[in-house]
């Protein structure tokens, strides 16, 4: 830092103990430095002070309302984009501005706009990565889940009546749910399970959507659940579908090969049974 | 802070231009978006879509204007203009205008911007000097000097707002106007 070619601290040393970057050694020898020197105090407090009046005075320009909205639409013409593309299996375009090929799921883009509008930024890295990853171990896990009950020969309780599905889980689960009393055209209930999803108790309400199975997985919303499934709008493994939503109450998957408008149907069928947030 | 809020500040100080900033932060999301390949888990993200934003603008209408700029900002640092040098303010005037949110604002303004966007991603953006030189992909030690620098030039902006600020502009690297 040159500081050894004059008595006093260099302008770079200076911003950089205003900046907190100094460590070791050399903040040990600055503070010996300021101790002795005033000259050199005084300069580092201008500099301390100089950088918050501008941290406050850079903080001007307010993003317009309509840019949330906007920015989303654009994320969501690029998920769009995606599912054209994998449909035609060509390069997909939208405009305006340059749009370039999608390249990840649309795992990312909930991600991603999880991080532009909710998560703070000091760990917004650390935390998209988890999320990332929790996102997809418990999309794994779902379909597994999903994979294995349909391979079982029954379900724990074989129903078609919400009368009897929920009151089976009583006791068995710390929260609870309903049923919507009338499921979308097409989908009955088959019955449930009691699972273990991500280490927690789920409840796995299990549909048959025409000929295709679903599996509706509903846990307790909490902290750690929320913070991998916030991310989850929909994504696609092996195959199958995985949708989320959440409620007050639940954070909830659903799951299948059916078409994903028809497991969105009933996705939306059972978020609307829950009490309003 | 939410990174949208911080992405359209940075985008509309560069830019200087509300229409335009929109546009960047849009064209920088829909970058990432495509560009998430490029991204690797655990690593900064913040510095990840702030280097994406920065070089969005670098290649817009305006962007392209600063560019000549930013190449004789880097003569500059080859020749090694010193901070020390530009290091002249009067504390006492300088103590004074700090309070003075507009006229800071006002300062800010005249910086050239390899300068304003130092002080946006270190004072503003409370990136460390690593984040930085990640966005600005140039070595730490460039990072020191630059925002040593952009203070000190603050300073004189601050300072002497009027009468000097065409003359700042040439010694910390930027065009007069």
């Amino acid at each position: 830092m040159n500081d050894q070619l004059s008595d006093h601290l260099s302008p770079e040393t200076v911003a950089a103990l205003t900046d907190g970057e100094l460590t070791g050694d050399d903040l040990s020898r600055v503070s010996q430095h300021l101790a002795t020197c005033a000259a050199c105090t005084t300069r580092a407090l201008h500099e301390s002070l100089l950088q918050r009046s501008a941290a406050r005075a850079g903080q001007r320009y307010a993003a317009p309302e309509s840019l949330e909205g906007r920015m989303l639409r654009a994320i969501a013409l690029q998920q769009d984009a995606q599912a054209s593309a994998k449909e035609s299996s060509q390069p997909a375009s939208v405009a305006p501005p340059r749009r370039a090929a999608w390249g990840r799921s649309s795992v990312w883009a909930g991600a991603l706009a999880a991080a532009l509008l909710v998560s703070t930024s000091a760990f917004v890295a650390h935390d998209l990565a988890l999320r990332s990853a929790n996102s997809s171990a418990l999309v794994a896990e779902t379909v597994d889940e999903h994979i294995a009950a349909m391979a079982a020969a029954t379900p724990q309780v074989i129903s078609t009546d919400r009368h009897t599905v929920k009151p089976w889980f009583q006791g068995k689960l710390p929260f609870s749910f309903d049923l919507p009393a009338a499921l979308p055209p097409g989908v009955t209930l088959d019955g449930a399970n009691l699972v273990q999803l991500d280490g927690a108790p789920t409840a796995q309400l299990l549909f048959s959507i025409g000929k295709h199975h679903a599996s509706v997985f509903l846990r307790q919303r909490s902290a750690a659940w929320s913070a991998s499934e916030a991310t989850i709008t929909s994504a696609e493994r092996n195959g199958f579908h995985v949708e989320g939503f959440r409620t007050a109450e639940l954070n909830v998957l659903a799951v299948s090969d059916a078409d994903p408008s028809h497991l969105h149907d009933l996705a939306l069928a059972l978020q609307q049974a829950q009490p309003a947030e | 802070m939410p990174l949208l809020p911080a992405l359209y500040n940075t985008a509309r100080w560069l830019t200087r231009e509300p229409t335009e900033a929109e546009d960047l932060v849009q064209e920088t999301i829909v970058k990432a978006l495509a560009g998430f390949a490029a991204f690797e888990p655990g690593t900064n993200f913040k510095a990840w879509i702030f280097r994406i934003l920065r070089n969005t603008y670098l290649t817009s209408r305006t962007g392209l204007a600063a560019r000549r700029t930013v190449a004789l900002e880097d003569e500059i640092e080859a020749t090694g203009t010193p901070a020390a040098a530009m290091d002249l303010a009067t504390p006492e005037v300088e103590m004074l205008r700090l309070s003075d949110r507009a006229a800071l604002q006002h300062a800010m303004e005249q910086l050239s911007p390899p300068m304003l966007e130092v002080v946006l991603l270190c004072d503003v953006e409370e990136m460390k000097y690593r984040e930085i030189a990640q966005v600005l992909e140039v070595p730490i030690g460039t990072v020191m000097s630059r925002i040593a620098r952009a203070r000190a030039a603050l300073r004189q902006h601050l300072t002497r707002p009027a009468l000097t600020s065409a003359r700042l502009r040439v010694q910390e690297g930027g065009a007069p106007r």
